[in-house]
C-alpha cells in the first residue's frame, strides 16, 4: 500500500515554479507621472559622493589626459617609448580600444531597435551615451598620436605647396570618413529619441536647466505629426547605423590589413575587429549599467536582472564567435607557413610578454564561457560587473597583443625590438579613461538616462494572456 | 480673421479607447479632422485613434542627402585626381575599389545629416491645425485639441465629460521654444 502511495505522487503532474512576471520591467508598469518623478529625481540627486568622484574625475583628466599631453608636444614624443621598430604602440592600442567600446552602444541599441527586442528598452541611452563619449576618447588620439598636433591639417589633402598630393582615397581619409560619419550619426541617433524626455524635462525644471531643456526640446508637444516625423527618422537612423558601424571597424582594421605586416596582412581582420569591438563594447555597456544601478536613484526599478541576463547571453554568443575568429586567423596564418608569421606567432605565445598573449584567452574566452552559460552568474549583477571588467582587459590585451607586440618581430630579425610604453603614453591612456568616466557622471545629471516613453510605450504593449492554465507574456504591436 | 478658440480634452493614459472614442464623437458633431489634433506622451498610431495618416517629408529629404553626399563622393574620387593627377607606374588614376570606401561613406553621412536636417525642418515650419499644449501630456495624458463653432461648446462638453475627460478651455498657444 505504502509502495502504491509512493507511486500515485510519483505520477503526479509536476508543478513548476513559475516565474513572478513582475520581475520583468515590461510587466511591472507604474503611472507615467510616477516614472517621470523617479527620472527626475534621479536627474538632480547629487550627493556628497558625486561631487568627489566629479571633480577628481575632473582633476585625472586635467593632470593625466591634457597635463601629460601638454608635456609631450613641449618637450617632443621622443618622451614616449615609442622607437624603431614600434611606432604605433599604447596611443593606437588604446584608439582602437576606445572605437571598439563605441561600436557597441549605438550598435546594440539598433540592432534591438530594428529586430523589437523589448528588454532594451531601458537601457538604449545609456548605450548609445557610451558610443558619444568612446568616440570622443577615441577621436584625440589621432592628434595625440602625431606628435606636432599644432600641424594637424598638414594631412587633409587638399592642394596645397607641402608635396602631399591631393589623394582622397587613402587609408587616412576612410578613417577619418568613417569616424566622422559614426560621431555625428550616434550623436544625432542619441539626440533625437532624446527630445520627448527633455520635453518632459523641460515641463518640470525651473531656471538654467528649464532654459537648456527648452532650447533642446524643439519645442516638442507630442503631436502625431512629430511622434510620425521621429518615427520615421529614428527608422532610418536605425537602419543605416548598422552598415555604418560595421564599416568603420572594419576600416579601423584596414589600417593594419592593407600593410604588408607580418601578422595583420590578413582579409578575416575586418570581421575579427567587428566581433571584438561588439564583445568588447557590450561588456561595457553591462558595466555601467551596473554602475548606474547600484549609484543613481530608482535605478533598480528600470535596469533589472533580466538586463543583464539576456546581455550575459549576448556576451557568451560574441565570446565565441571570438574565439572562431582569433582561431580562423591564426589557424590559417599558421598554416600558411611563413616564416616571419610563424615568428610572430610563436613569439606571442612564448616570447617575454607572452602574459599579454594568455591574459587575452583567459579573459576572452575562458572566463566567459566558464561562467556565463549559468543563469545565476547572468542574473547577479555583481558577478556581470567583474566579468565584463575582465572581458575588457581581454580586449585591451587582444589589442596590444595586434599591435606593438606584433610590429617589435617583423622580416628583419636585426630590426627586431621590444616596445616598453613610457609614464607618459600610459598616463594618456588613463586620462581618457578618466575623461570618458567624467563625461558620462556629467550627462547623467543633465539628460534623462533612461527613455521613459519608450519604456512606457513597451509597458503598455505588454499584457499577461491566459493560455490553457498558465498566464503567457503576449506583446501587440502598436506601431503600425 | 480672428483666431480659432481652442479646447483641450485630457485622457488618462488608461483611457485611450475612451479619446478614440472622443475623436469619433467631435466628427459625429461636424468637427472636421483638420480642427482637431491629438497630443500625446507616446507615440499611438494613427489607427488606434482613428485618425488620418501624417505625412511627412522625411524620407525624401534623406534620399536628397543620400545623392548629394554619393556626389560628393564621386568628385573627390574622381573629380580630384583628373584636376592633379599624379600617374604611378601601371597603378590606376581612379581605382574603383578604394572610391567605394569614400562612397560608402558619403553617402550614408548625406543621408543621416539630411535625416536630422529634415527633422528640424519640419519642426521648426508652421504647422496647421489647433494648438496648444498642457504639461500633463508629458506625463502620459492625451490631449485632444480641437476647434468647432462656440454654439457646439455645450454639447461637446456634455458628450466628452460623459467619456471621462478633462476639458481645458479657450488654450492658449504656449511659447515652448526660442
Amino acid at each position: 500500500m505504502a509502495a502504491e502511495t509512493e507511486l500515485m505522487q510519483a505520477a503526479k503532474p509536476v508543478e513548476h515554479a513559475e516565474e513572478d512576471p513582475r520581475e520583468h520591467l515590461m510587466f511591472d508598469p507604474r503611472p507615467r507621472e510616477e516614472m517621470n518623478r523617479m527620472i527626475m529625481e534621479a536627474m538632480t540627486t547629487t550627493t556628497r559622493r558625486y561631487w568627489i568622484w566629479l571633480i577628481g574625475l575632473g582633476l585625472a583628466v586635467a593632470v593625466l589626459l591634457f597635463g601629460a599631453w601638454g608635456n609631450m608636444i613641449l618637450t617632443g614624443i621622443g618622451i614616449a617609448g615609442l622607437r624603431r621598430p614600434v611606432f604605433w604602440g599604447v596611443f593606437i592600442v588604446t584608439f582602437v580600444f576606445w572605437i571598439g567600446i563605441s561600436h557597441a552602444g549605438t550598435f546594440v541599441s539598433a540592432i534591438l531597435r530594428v529586430f523589437k527586442a523589448e528588454f532594451r528598452r531601458p537601457f538604449t541611452r545609456a548605450a548609445e551615451l557610451m558610443t558619444t563619449f568612446g568616440l570622443a576618447a577615441g577621436a584625440l588620439y589621432p592628434l595625440i598620436h602625431l606628435g606636432r598636433v599644432w600641424v594637424f591639417y598638414w594631412m587633409i589633402p587638399y592642394p596645397n605647396a607641402r608635396w602631399l598630393w591631393p589623394n582622397f582615397r587613402s587609408p587616412l581619409v576612410w578613417d577619418f570618413l568613417a569616424i566622422t560619419t559614426y560621431l555625428l550619426s550616434s550623436t544625432i541617433y542619441l539626440y533625437l529619441p532624446l527630445v520627448p524626455d527633455l520635453a518632459m524635462a523641460r515641463d518640470r525644471t525651473k531656471g538654467w536647466r528649464h532654459t537648456i531643456y527648452k532650447i533642446l526640446a524643439l519645442g516638442w508637444r507630442g503631436t502625431e505629426a512629430e511622434w510620425h516625423r521621429l518615427r520615421k527618422a529614428i527608422g532610418i537612423f536605425a537602419f543605416a547605423i548598422i552598415p555604418v558601424m560595421f564599416s568603420v571597424h572594419t576600416i579601423v582594421s584596414w589600417d593594419f590589413a592593407v600593410g604588408m605586416v607580418a601578422g595583420w596582412h590578413s582579409t578575416i581582420f575586418g570581421p575579427y575587429f567587428i566581433v571584438g569591438a561588439i564583445l568588447s563594447g557590450v561588456a561595457a555597456v553591462v558595466t555601467i549599467l551596473y554602475v548606474l544601478r547600484s549609484t543613481m536613484k530608482h535605478f533598480d526599478y528600470f535596469i533589472r536582472v533580466e538586463h543583464f541576463d539576456a546581455l550575459g547571453k549576448l556576451l557568451l554568443v560574441f565570446s565565441m564567435a571570438w574565439a572562431y575568429f582569433f582561431f580562423n586567423e591564426y589557424l590559417v596564418s599558421w598554416y600558411g607557413g611563413d616564416a616571419a608569421i610563424k615568428q610572430v606567432l610563436t613569439l606571442h605565445a612564448t616570447g617575454p610578454a607572452a602574459w599579454v598573449w594568455y591574459t587575452m584567452l583567459i579573459c576572452n574566452i575562458a572566463i566567459p564561457w566558464l561562467t556565463l552559460w549559468n543563469k545565476t552568474i547572468r542574473r547577479t549583477p555583481w558577478a556581470m560587473f567583474i566579468i565584463t571588467l575582465l572581458i575588457n582587459v581581454g580586449m585591451y590585451a587582444e589589442r596590444y597583443t595586434i599591435i606593438p607586440l606584433t610590429l617589435g618581430h617583423q622580416r628583419s630579425p636585426f630590426d627586431w625590438g621590444i616596445y616598453n610604453p613610457r609614464l607618459t603614453e600610459i598616463s594618456i591612456a588613463l586620462g581618457t579613461l578618466c575623461l570618458f568616466m567624467f563625461l558620462y557622471l556629467l550627462a547623467s545629471r543633465l539628460i534623462p538616462l533612461v527613455p521613459v516613453w519608450e519604456v512606457q510605450e513597451g509597458q503598455m504593449a505588454h499584457r499577461l494572456r491566459k493560455v490553457g492554465k498558465a498566464r503567457m507574456p503576449s506583446v501587440t504591436e502598436l506601431e503600425e | 480673421m480672428a483666431a480659432k478658440v481652442v479646447h483641450l480634452a485630457l485622457f488618462k493614459e488608461e483611457q485611450i479607447d475612451h479619446a478614440a472614442e472622443a475623436i469619433g464623437r467631435l466628427h459625429e458633431l461636424g468637427i472636421s479632422d483638420q480642427d482637431i489634433s491629438v497630443i500625446s506622451g507616446i507615440p499611438y498610431s494613427e489607427r488606434i485613434l482613428g485618425r488620418p495618416m501624417s505625412w511627412t517629408n522625411i524620407g525624401r529629404i534623406g534620399l536628397a542627402g543620400a545623392v548629394l553626399g554619393f556626389l560628393v563622393a564621386a568628385f573627390l574620387n574622381f573629380g580630384t585626381p583628373l584636376l592633379y593627377p599624379i600617374r604611378v607606374a601601371a597603378m590606376g588614376l581612379t581605382p574603383i575599389p578604394t572610391a567605394i570606401v569614400v562612397t560608402f561613406e558619403l553617402t550614408m553621412l548625406g543621408l543621416l545629416i539630411s535625416t536630422f536636417i529634415g527633422v528640424f525642418v519640419e519642426t521648426i515650419s508652421p504647422s496647421f491645425g489647433p494648438k496648444g499644449y498642457h504639461p500633463k501630456i508629458s506625463d502620459g495624458h492625451i490631449g485632444i485639441l480641437f476647434s468647432g463653432p462656440a454654439q457646439l461648446d455645450e454639447k461637446i462638453h456634455t458628450s466628452l465629460s460623459e467619456l471621462g475627460a478633462e476639458l481645458v478651455h479657450e488654450v492658449e498657444e504656449e511659447k515652448l521654444w526660442l
